[in-house]
């Protein structure tokens, strides 16, 4: 089927997410208002305004009440999601690179960027009583990554215990939230880790590297289970909640990519088979590479952000659920 | 005596300085020894260093040469030999002395000593006449005076040299053993740092040998397969063997470049960079032998010549290079230039060996009234057996077909001339193909013209083939030519408008690769020649290289880290244009298939084999068939496996997910949301309005 276009941003796209319904589609670009659309039609429902800087990245609750957005304008902001209304933020010392909700909703995280002498941080937020007075609460836990790599992905571990983060070198750390220490470190990727995504269960974490491979981890063990190779980095990467695939994206660095021609970037969605590692198709569309990827709920559609501006909204057609592996 | 001599000496000094008129200074008191005093202190020791310098009867005896081979004459001729010698000798050095031994009635015995001035010219005559062809029945043998002496003081006892223990090679053919005729490949990757040589099984080549830092930079086989050379700062080394075992090391340093001979006896080894000044002897280009890994000859080279420096004939008997109007020809295992002397050839411009015999096409340029010429010159006869002259020529390139049945003189032709002080101007270029039937009485030429710039030219190497592009890019066409014999060559089949910009013929002709290479992004168009069926194309996307395997089952195609730095990977393909496997490998640098010697079967066995063909496809078939259901099974049970851990994981996981769930619940304020999810009955439905379009319906009164 033809893809949806949703062009609501006049800059390349850095995230999008759907709610856990989803029927809404969030998007957010590094131009300063983040998006929100019927994922049904791509009708857009309206903007974020307030952020003054690139929107790195974006996060709504379980219960699509709150909406939550970092930026470079070194901003956390917290938005009622229907009325677009800023509920609270919370000014950094620098650029807000990751945030996501827990579990519960409860708490939320984020991570700076280290930049003018500051090093990258982990912060643990209670988001209960969101009010002007907000930004002046403490966070529950703050976690300084002094002479370390900067943290550059984040995802909440089982049952809002543990968090993981993935780093600027592509190590990956699991943090205990109860000491504030690190409990685990591996380091299977050769180069920083651009996304991470759980699996609908949460028990399977799939990471996106720029060394051109996605790996499929344990989330409870870290242990790496299973890589996906490809010829350029990887620059986000989901796994279907229904089957047993996941779809990469990315393609050549968005800096090299005027100098040659659209065939050399690989800005396709390339899915694969979650277990056997093999390669089964590709969507093209983007024109530039993909910065961002989500799977609908209900496994029937999926969505790319990329460097273009645009977000494309895909329905899978029949032959891709009659598609079988022979095993 | 001598002492006598040098007090004598001494006291005729001391009388000097006596005599020499020095009123200012005070009388000196006298050193003289008293009368009749005996010395007590040896002469040794108190100037023993000027007594070693006395000259001694053997000085200068290492300035003198023996030459042995001379041809013995009467008297009456004594004169005319010393003549001739005296001038071939003279060329080393000032000759101090010669010496003719004669016999009792005066004729010369044979052998002649000579005498240089000093013995670093004495060690060049030694260097250059050693060996020298004085005429048919005389060939000089020099050797040092000295070297009498040194053999003479050979020991008495003699030690047997130990024999060096036989080293075994193993069988260096084996991989012509291989029970499907699978091909080898070699593939170099990551920047030159490693190496693995494949054998190409199907569905999946297998690897033979892989190693890390195998060869600095690139690879080659050598042209029968039976080497595989790598490169290193210090030198070549060869490899073979089952085990791929290092046979044999050749010293030269800074080596950029290599040429097997045809037949593997020599290797030409060429280091730019060699400094010849350093010493005497040529360092640049080294030919060594390939069997025992001797240094045979060395030579220096010219800045500015093209690559391959030595051209070999086909049989390894002789090899050639293009020196400024001439052409030097030396031949083997001598490494002499073939009857002592280069062929003269004013304004040659390019040569080239037949394939299959001793004859070297050559051209030369115009100048001013002479026409410029194509010669076909038959060695080591120097019989020249074809000369074409031709007319209006800026430029000429030679394509000898594979079999050495033809030659095409690619000529290109100008209309008009201008010149603009130095530089020649050519307008109105047009091009003809001038072809040589070389297997006719005669050797009749052909000539077609195309007024288009040619792009490549290739032979079917064997047949009567030819394929021309032609044209500007991107709008080029191919054209193929069946030569025939006693007719122009005749056009076949022309393609309009097919971008590519290489050919590339199957070995055994008849199937053509059409390829549009890095500029032309990789288009890939397989060709059969016999009914000009297009069979299949492809692309691969800026490949910069395509390579048959040497039995034209297989095409390699490849994206070479050398010529482009992303997507480097080699893909293989059938011959009929059906992709079969595509590799990517880190900065990949080179593929290239092992060559295979020449069949030893007869042209009526073939032709046998060709016959009976049906009866033995069938059989391969169903090899072929077994193998790939046996491939096929191989990946379901490896999938089988892989899905059955993934199964084991996955409900232990499950299991986990299953106990958490009333701590999931408590979390989000009891509310279940593991159920909803599927948008089951608990959800309440929503009604969401959504704007689709807008229509203004005018109504009139």
């Amino acid at each position: 089927m033809k893809p949806l276009m949703l062009h609501g941003h006049e800059r390349s796209i850095t995230q999008i997410k759907y709610n856990r319904d989803g029927d809404l589609l969030f998007s957010s670009a590094k131009d300063n208002h983040p998006c929100v659309w019927y994922s049904i039609n791509g009708e857009r429902l309206g903007t974020y305004e307030g952020h003054q800087g690139v929107v790195w990245a974006i996060d709504v609750d379980w219960e699509t009440k709150r909406f939550m957005s970092g930026a470079g304008d070194n901003m956390l902001m917290i938005w009622d999601v229907q009325t677009g209304k800023a509920l609270g933020k919370i000014e950094a010392k620098t650029s807000v690179r990751t945030c996501n909700f827990s579990y519960s909703g409860n708490m939320a995280l984020y991570s700076t960027d280290s930049t003018m002498g500051n090093p990258s941080e982990i912060f643990i937020i209670d988001v209960r009583t969101v009010d002007s007075s907000f930004s002046t609460n403490d966070p529950i836990l703050q976690i300084p990554l002094t002479n370390a790599p900067k943290a550059t992905s984040m995802v909440w571990g089982n049952l809002d215990e543990v968090v993981i983060s993935g780093h600027d070198n592509g190590d990956l750390a699991q943090w205990d939230l109860r000491t504030g220490k690190k409990i685990n470190l591996v380091s299977e990727h050769a180069k920083s880790i651009n996304d991470m995504q759980l699996s609908k269960d949460g028990g399977f974490l799939i990471t996106a590297s720029r060394d051109c491979t996605a790996k499929l981890f344990d989330a409870d063990t870290l242990e790496c289970l299973k890589t996906y190779k490809t010829e350029r980095p990887v620059n986000s990467a989901a796994i279907s909640p229904i089957l047993d695939h996941v779809v990469l994206g990315g393609g050549q660095d968005a800096m090299d990519v005027t100098t040659t021609s659209t065939r050399v970037g690989k800005f396709d969605a390339r899915f694969f088979h979650l277990v056997f590692e093999e390669e089964f198709g590709r969507v093209k569309g983007h024109f530039g590479p993909i910065n961002s990827l989500a799977f609908h709920p209900d496994g029937k559609t999926y969505a790319s952000g990329g460097e273009d501006g645009y977000v494309r909204l895909h329905q899978f057609d029949p032959s891709y659920f009659d598609f079988k592996f022979d095993y | 005596m001598a002492r006598r001599k040098e007090s004598d000496r001494a006291q005729q000094n001391n009388d000097d300085s006596d005599s020499n008129p020095n009123d200012e200074l005070e009388e000196e008191p006298d050193f003289d020894d008293p009368e009749g005093y005996e010395d007590d202190i040896s002469e040794q020791d108190l100037m023993g260093d000027l007594i070693r310098q006395r000259p001694k009867e053997t000085d200068g005896v290492e300035s003198i040469v023996v030459i042995d081979g001379v041809p013995q004459v009467g008297p009456e001729r004594i004169e005319k030999l010393q003549n001739v010698l005296k001038k071939l000798f003279q060329k080393f050095g000032k000759i101090t002395n010669e010496y003719y031994p004669l016999n009792p009635d005066g004729s010369t015995k044979g052998h002649v000593f000579i005498e240089y001035s000093n013995a670093s010219e004495a060690l060049e005559v030694l260097k250059g006449t050693n060996g020298y062809k004085f005429d048919k029945n005389h060939t000089f043998t020099v050797n040092l005076l000295t070297d009498f002496e040194k053999y003479n003081d050979i020991l008495d006892k003699w030690e047997n040299p130990v024999p060096q223990p036989f080293k075994e090679q193993g069988c260096l053919q084996y991989y012509l053993l291989d029970q499907d005729a699978c091909d080898q490949f070699s593939v170099v990757y990551e920047q030159g740092d490693k190496v693995a040589v494949y054998l190409n099984t199907q569905p999946e080549p297998s690897l033979l040998e892989e190693r890390p830092r195998w060869t600095e930079t690139l690879v080659r086989w050598s042209p029968l397969g039976t080497y595989l050379a790598t490169f290193h700062a210090k030198g070549i080394a060869l490899w073979g063997g089952e085990k791929f075992q290092q046979i044999v090391r050749f010293s030269h340093p800074g080596v950029q470049f290599i040429d097997f001979s045809p037949c593997e006896k020599y290797l030409v080894s060429f280091s730019p960079l060699a400094d010849s000044r350093a010493t005497d002897e040529p360092q640049a280009i080294i030919i060594w032998d390939v069997l025992s890994g001797l240094k045979r000859r060395a030579f220096n080279a010219d800045k500015s010549q093209a690559l391959p420096i030595f051209k070999w004939s086909h049989d390894d008997k002789y090899f050639a290079r293009m020196g400024v109007d001439m052409l030097s020809v030396y031949e083997t295992p001598s490494f002499g230039l073939l009857d002592k002397k280069s062929i003269k050839v004013q304004g040659i411009r390019d040569f080239a060996w037949s394939p299959t015999d001793n004859t070297i096409a050559y051209w030369v340029g115009e100048e001013k009234d002479t026409p410029a010429r194509v010669t076909l010159l038959e060695l080591p006869s120097r019989n020249e057996v074809r000369v074409k002259n031709l007319f209006s020529v800026a430029d000429c390139k030679m394509y000898w077909q594979k079999s050495g049945d033809y030659l095409c003189v690619k000529v290109d032709r100008y209309a008009k001339l201008r010149k603009d002080k130095s530089d020649i101007k050519y307008s109105g270029i047009y091009y003809n193909l001038e072809v040589f039937h070389m297997r006719e009485k005669q050797i009749p030429v052909d000539s077609v013209e195309i007024k288009e710039t040619i792009q490549a030219f290739a032979w079917e190497p064997v047949g009567t083939k030819f394929a021309v592009i032609h044209g500007e890019p991107p709008s080029t066409s191919v054209s193929f030519y069946e030569v025939k014999t006693g007719q122009t060559p005749t056009m076949v089949k022309k393609y309009e408008r097919k971008p590519c910009n290489q050919l590339y013929w199957a070995p055994s002709g008849q199937f053509i690769v059409l390829a549009g290479l890095r500029s032309m992004s990789g288009a890939l168009e397989f060709v059969d020649t016999q009914d000009f069926t297009v069979m299949n194309t492809g692309e691969h996307f800026m490949a910069t290289d395509v390579e048959w395997d040497p039995t034209g089952r297989y095409v390699s195609t490849a994206v070479s880290w050398w010529g482009h730095k992303v997507d480097n990977a080699y893909w293989l393909w059938s011959f009929q244009g059906r992709i079969l496997k595509r590799v990517a490998l880190d900065k990949f640098c080179q593929l290239q298939w092992r060559p295979r010697p020449p069949s030893l079967l007869s042209a009526q066995q073939i032709k046998d084999i060709k016959k009976s063909l049906k009866k033995y496809s069938a059989q391969f078939e169903v090899k072929d068939r077994l193998k790939m259901t046996k491939a096929s099974k191989e990946l379901v049970e490896k999938r089988r496996k892989l899905m059955q851990e993934y199964e084991d994981l996955r409900k232990q996981k499950q299991e986990e997910y299953a106990e958490q769930r009333r701590r999931r619940i408590e979390l989000r304020n009891n509310v279940d949301t593991d159920e909803t999810e599927g948008r089951g009955g608990e959800l309440e439905e929503e009604t969401v309005e959504f704007f689709i379009k807008e229509e203004t319906t005018f109504i009139d009164e």
